[in-house]
């Protein structure tokens, strides 16, 4: 289907209002202790509520324009991180979430551990803290919709 | 009727942590499973030979976000004992808050991921909400809301106003009013029980078999708790009862986890209405006098003991750590016996499955 | 009900009724901090011992198997727990690491045995082993990690 430049600018610009604004996020633990996945888990309780802001948790790669990954990568979880990824439809970011994800953290040196996430994926944003706040994360994702646009 | 395989991957919507399951099914029942470990797996104990003890203390309470400080708690017990070192009781008492308000926070975040997996999506809404209670009391406390770093070989490195007390009971008896009110829920929800009774049950003899600790075990008649049978200081002087049910099945496990929170709430009164004056720790040498020993405690799932054994150095010559999910694990293949596809949600978050506990 | 601790035996009573059991066997008995007792035993008098703790005292709650790479052999450490601490403490040379499985008495067990096994390399007969526990799938193809991550010459490949 072709479409006339006005009318694809203008799709697109609809496209790219409705990722920024709506941003559905999958998130994969690949080896970490959890602590910053419990932090994740808090966004969606009322105290924080990323509803309202747009973010949903999804359950498939398939849904997902966010691969928020947290924990250090092992050996084991290495293939099935990179399948999620590539299971993902672009655009597609990937935000590394506490520590571990972004350089292996206390794990360092493991004989199991990989490193950061960015050992295996490219990674658009990087968040600190062991384990991060649920504010540094709602932080995180805002920059990313910044950088987004 | 024709056989299935249904993988439950590393990543599905049900499981927070990477755990690889494969069920058969024969029609809707399932006839055998098959359980992966390992994705976790960071080689805990063999980094922990290339740290010193202050650093082991900090690492092994990333074992596990949700029982970091019992892990580090056992570990600090063990390296003292070793060292012949005498804990202050208010640094005992204050460690056993943060125990208990760790068992808490573990039971409502259990609470809220079990109905999750029945559909009851309102009980998870409610009960992390009342867990961000606990959150603010250990922020607080400590300066972090998951991983506290409170424990030092020693004692603690926190101390307590008693302004600051005064505001902690303030919250506590807010947070006794909601778990009454789940409570109420768990035991009169026709629904709730509609799906958690006679799921999963596990007998008495099968207990024993395989060893099982914590809630589990005591949801099925036995009643073994590591607080009151071992004891560890301070729990020897606190008074506090322990919850036994009876029927084995998801439903008990459920309620004696609620039960535990009431009571944990109590002890946590006590110690705070009880507090002994003095100094919080002890000093600590850095080196560890050659010799070894075992340690125990009760962590939210269960009996968690570790092994340490020290050369004199200042690293630790071998440190073992066994918590109470890799015990739990075992009883899976029994619990996933012929039950249906649509109860595999409640079977395996009833074990409150901790798998970056069980993988190390 | 049924509690765990049905009675509380005391320790000499169950080294009293080892050494009427075995009376050739010389068990060296240590003291440990936090309420523990360690018994040294042979390989081959692990399964007897752990029978006899079963029967006659109702001791059947194993915490866990450590494996610990001493220098001259492995060491195999098995915690039980009955209102205190008694571990059974059992040295294997290199060139024999076999012990015989206690899954058939203690069926959780399993998992501890199968860790010791993937980790230190100690053969467990009649242990059934599906596949790696904590190991990745592609450990032994792997360069760079060594075969036994806990065994003291870890540091080469083995």
């Amino acid at each position: 289907m072709t479409t006339s430049p006005p009318l694809a600018a203008l799709t697109h610009r609809v496209v790219q209002w409705a990722r920024r604004k709506s941003p559905w996020i999958l998130h994969f633990n690949s080896g970490g202790c959890n602590g910053c996945d419990i932090e994740l888990l808090d966004l969606l309780t009322p105290r924080y509520d990323v509803e309202r802001l747009g973010i949903l948790k999804e359950a498939s790669p398939r849904h997902a324009d966010i691969l928020l990954c947290s924990g250090p990568v092992t050996r084991q979880s290495r293939d099935r991180l990179l399948r999620i990824y590539e299971q993902m439809p672009a655009p597609k970011w990937v935000v590394s979430m506490g520590s571990c994800s972004c350089s292996g953290g206390v794990f360092q040196g493991g004989h199991n551990i990989l490193g950061g996430i960015d050992q295996v994926l490219p990674v658009d944003m990087y968040i600190f803290g062991c384990p991060c706040r649920p504010e540094a994360i709602i932080d995180g994702l805002a920059r990313l919709l910044e950088k987004i646009k | 009727m024709s056989k299935i395989t249904v993988p439950i991957g590393p990543q599905h919507p049900l499981l927070k942590e990477p755990l690889a399951f494969s069920l058969t099914l024969e029609g809707e029942h399932v006839i055998e499973s098959a359980m992966r470990l390992g994705y976790v797996h960071r080689g805990l104990e063999r980094l922990s030979q290339e740290r010193t003890y202050v650093q082991n203390v900090h690492l092994f309470e990333r074992v596990c976000g949700i029982c970091s400080h019992i892990h580090s708690t056992t570990f600090c017990q063990g390296v003292e004992a070793l060292s012949g070192l005498e804990v202050p009781p208010r640094g005992l008492y204050l460690r056993a808050l943060l125990c208990e308000l760790e068992r808490i926070h573990s039971h409502l975040l259990w609470l809220g991921v079990q109905a999750r997996n029945i559909g009851f999506d309102t009980i998870f809404m409610y009960a992390w909400r009342d867990r961000e209670i606990i959150l603010d009391i250990m922020e607080d406390l400590s300066g972090g809301r998951v991983s506290h770093a409170v424990n030092i070989i020693g004692g603690v490195r926190i101390d307590l106003t008693p302004e600051h007390r005064d505001v902690i009971l303030g919250q506590l008896d807010t947070l006794e009013t909601q778990i009454e009110a789940l409570l109420g829920v768990v035991e009169n929800e026709s629904s709730f029980q509609g799906r958690t009774r006679n799921i999963g049950t596990l007998s008495l003899e099968q207990i024993r078999r395989y060893c099982v600790v914590g809630p589990v075990a005591r949801a099925s008649g036995l009643d073994m708790d590591l607080r009151r049978d071992m004891p560890y200081p301070p729990y020897d002087q606190l008074k506090f009862r322990v919850p036994v049910r009876y029927e084995g099945d998801a439903w008990a496990r459920t309620l004696v986890r609620m039960l535990e929170m009431v009571e944990s709430v109590h002890l946590c009164r006590q110690i705070l209405t009880t507090l002994p004056d003095g100094p919080t720790s002890a000093r600590a040498k850095r080196r560890v006098p050659p010799g070894e020993v075992v340690s125990r405690a009760e962590a939210p799932r269960g009996e968690v003991i570790y092994y340490i054994r020290s050369d004199g150095s200042d690293k630790p010559a071998r440190v073992k750590v066994r918590t109470p999910t890799l015990t739990n694990l075992i009883t899976l293949p029994d619990q996933l016996q012929n039950i249906s596809m649509a109860d595999v949600s409640v079977v395996i978050s009833g074990v409150d499955l901790c798998i970056a506990c069980a993988d190390r | 009900m049924s509690r765990l601790l049905t009675q509380i035996y005391l320790f000499e009573e169950i080294f009293a009724a080892l050494q009427d059991a075995f009376p050739d066997e010389e068990f060296s008995v240590e003291d440990k901090p936090m309420d523990d007792t360690f018994l040294t035993l042979a390989p081959d008098r692990v399964r007897p011992v752990v029978e006899l703790l079963m029967e006659q005292f109702d001791i059947y709650h194993l915490s866990t198997i450590t494996g610990d790479d001493v220098g001259d052999g492995v060491r195999l450490l098995y915690h039980f727990w009955s209102g205190y601490g008694i571990t059974l403490s059992i040295l294997l040379p290199y060139d024999d690491l076999r012990i015989p499985t206690l899954t058939d008495l203690i069926p959780g067990a399993a998992f501890y045995e199968r860790e010791v096994q993937e980790m230190l390399g100690v053969t467990f007969e009649g242990l059934e082993t599906p596949g790696p526990m904590f190991l990745p799938d592609d450990w032994e193809e792997g360069d760079g990690p060594v075969r036994f991550p806990l065994r003291r010459n870890a540091d080469e490949k083995g």
